[in-house]
């Protein structure tokens, strides 16, 4: 009624109630997401510390403190990419060669199909302990296997390597379902008629593999590698429950870095700048990644 | 276009490409009998059509040839071997898909190489081969695309192509037309059609169409719940179906079905209902002595009724006009005899007819099918 002498309402009915209905997510994620990145982006910029109180400007001091530690840059970033690249690889192998398996009908199919699903519903941080204490040199049952078989126990989690190992085989235990899952959902979509036209023109299994379910089943690979290496660069919490980065800093990644500078040290300026790197790394990453899914799936 | 030799790089110096089924069965679990003690032998070269309804098991029957599928009874022989239970590559057959199985993130030219490369012929022969190929099916300019680049008849013609570079002892044709557009299916139909003129080799096609059965088949083979109904030349399948159920699938408009029982007038016989009533003069009515007052069913083809028939009263009857379909070549009349439903096809165009007309109908001299009307097989004399 106003309408009729004030003129147009800035938003008409409709758009009213849709603002209405986007409110409470917009809300939420601004209180939750926006705000506490813009607190993080000021904090990079400032000596915000406990006992900085004034939380003084230092400009890209801390920025230029974390891109010349020798630290983050020969160990947790070489350590983040091999973690990515290796964790990807090895579930996404092991993934499609256990979705191939499955792709046969044999008896017991359906429990099998179940039974690999099971490390889907394990939390990580439960995975990692059960993995630390598997692994344990004094109380781990693959020492007692190894030393019950004649062969010497391994300080499993105290040399670099093994430890990263170890890391590693947690993580790939942990998403190689994730992959079967997806991967397996694709292989049974794909068309029945050219495997036949396969069989019929006389195709090993190998060329098949090679030269049909591979190319057919790209799309859906390159989504599970793009959205796993994301998720891969920011694990924290099996690495933390498994090693908490040790021995010394030697099995840090990229989230564990930033965590031990803001939470640990309480160098919020410093940890936020390195957080805000890492992101801006994965924000890359991410661009370039999706841009070759783009171009393969085109193809 | 030269006409190019027959045969690919290994022609088969045997050339005994025959196909025998014996007794072949084919069970899906408990239930399903997909496939019944089929008996059929292809001769080397001929062009066979399975032809009938969906689920009729011809599908099934030929994936058997092909080796996709398990046989549960009988045997198969390819040539004189038995093939039972060798893999699919080992057959030397090639099989066209309807919707084409095309490989589609590879281009033409790999399509029609792959199956070569299998093989481990050298390039040079693969070329050699593809290039007589697209020279039968007129590929050349379509070699560098992919197959989502092409239509539909295009597509298909390159599965063609895949499967002649092969040069199997057999094609098999898994109702490769069925996906194509009406004007298309026709003129791949004739495609084909000179193709086995070319490429003279043994091919069984699948097929739901009983036109593109009778048009292609050297012989059509009528299949219905999992059993051959009748195998013959398309003339001998039309002119003497072996019972009501190929009568009623061979042909276009249906063959139109009457209820009648036999009488003996004189010397006569006749097929007499509330409606109708017809002197018998065809040979089979000497078979036909025994069913005198019993009922049987008639069955008359549409474009053998002719409108009107004054002269030979004993073999015409009247009829309802209740639809009149104007095709410009002819009319199509959907009459009501009785209680029964008379198609009649072929009327010539310019005839006015109008829906309520009442038409006098005269059946062409020979034209009469009788059927058992428990066991639905013709009675023939």
């Amino acid at each position: 009624m106003s309408s009729k002498t004030t003129g147009r309402p800035l938003f008409g009915e409709q758009q009213r109630f849709m603002l209405l209905l986007i409110a409470p997510a917009a809300v939420l994620l601004t209180l939750f997401q926006v705000v506490p990145i813009a607190i993080g982006a000021n904090a990079s910029f400032r000596d915000w510390a406990l006992y900085n109180p004034k939380k003084t400007w230092v400009g890209l001091a801390h920025y230029q403190a974390v891109l010349s530690d020798p630290e983050f840059l020969w160990v947790v970033l070489p350590n983040t990419f091999i973690f990515m690249i290796v964790s990807v690889a090895g579930a996404l192998v092991l993934g499609l060669a256990l979705a191939l398996l499955l792709n046969r009908p044999f008896a017991g199919q359906k429990l099998v199909q179940t039974v690999l699903l099971v490390p889907l519903m394990v939390a990580p941080v439960i995975a990692a302990i059960m993995m630390r204490w598997m692994f344990n040199d004094q109380f781990g049952i693959v020492n007692a296997v190894l030393e019950g078989l004649g062969l010497d126990g391994q300080p499993w989690l105290v040399e670099r390597w093994t430890a990263f190992g170890v890391i590693l085989m947690t993580d790939i235990w942990l998403w190689t379902p994730w992959y079967t899952l997806l991967l397996l959902a694709g292989l049974q979509s794909l068309p029945r008629e050219p495997f036949e036209a396969a069989a019929i023109d006389g195709t090993s299994t190998w060329r098949v593999f090679t030269h049909l379910t591979l190319p057919m089943l790209r799309s859906v690979i390159v989504v599970c590698v793009v959205i796993r290496a994301i998720d891969a660069f920011r694990t924290f919490d099996i690495v933390w429950t498994l090693t908490g980065g040790g021995p010394g800093r030697s099995t840090e990644l990229f989230s564990l870095y930033a965590y031990v500078l803001a939470f640990l040290s309480l160098d919020f300026g410093r940890g936020s700048a390195a957080a805000i790197i890492g992101g801006i790394i994965i924000l890359v990453v991410g661009a370039v990644l999706y841009r070759v899914v783009d171009r393969l799936a085109r193809t | 276009m030269s006409r190019p030799e027959a045969g690919g790089p290994e022609k088969h110096e045997s050339c005994m490409a025959s196909i025998t089924l014996s007794k072949l069965n084919k069970h899906y679990g408990a239930l399903h009998h997909a496939v019944k003690d089929v008996d059929l032998t292809i001769a080397d070269r001929e062009f066979v059509a399975l032809v009938g309804p969906s689920g009729c098991g011809k599908s099934t029957t030929l994936r058997m040839i092909a080796g996709l599928e398990d046989i549960s009874g009988g045997e198969i022989r390819i040539g004189e071997r038995v093939v039972n239970h060798l893999p699919p590559r080992d057959r030397d057959v090639a099989m066209v898909f309807q919707n084409y199985a095309l490989y589609q993130h590879m281009s033409v030219y790999d399509n029609l190489a792959f199956g070569l490369r299998n093989k481990k012929i050298s390039e040079a022969e693969i070329k050699a081969a593809i290039d007589r190929a697209a020279e039968i099916l007129g590929l050349h300019d379509l070699m560098k695309r992919r197959p989502r680049q092409l239509s539909g008849g295009q597509q298909q013609r390159v599965a063609l192509g895949r499967c002649i570079v092969r040069n199997p002892v057999a094609f098999l044709f898994d109702e490769p037309l069925s996906n194509l557009d009406a004007k298309l299916r026709a003129q791949m139909r004739i495609e084909i059609k000179r193709l086995h003129a070319q490429v003279p080799t043994t091919s069984v096609f699948v097929t739901h169409d009983q036109v593109e059965a009778m048009t292609l088949g050297d012989r059509v083979v009528v299949m219905r719940d999992g059993r051959v109904q009748q195998a013959g030349t398309p003339l001998v399948v039309y002119n003497n179906p072996v019972n009501r159920f190929v009568a009623g699938f061979i042909g276009a408009p249906a063959m139109n079905f009457l209820d009648v029982t036999i009488r003996r007038e004189g010397v006569v016989l006749v097929a007499q209902s509330a409606a109708v009533k017809l002197a018998i003069t065809e040979p089979s009515g000497e078979a036909l002595a025994a069913w005198i007052d019993r009922p049987v069913v008639m069955g008359v083809r549409p474009e053998h009724l002719v409108l009107g028939g004054d002269g030979v009263l004993s073999r015409s009857f009247q009829a309802n006009v209740e639809v009149v379909e104007q095709l410009g070549s002819e009319i199509l009349l959907e009459t009501r005899v009785g209680q029964a439903r008379v198609t009649v096809a072929r009327v010539a165009p310019e005839t006015q007819l109008a829906a309520g007309d009442q038409v006098r109908l005269s059946v062409q001299p020979g034209r009469l099918h009788f059927f058992d009307p428990n066991s639905e097989a013709a009675i023939t004399a």
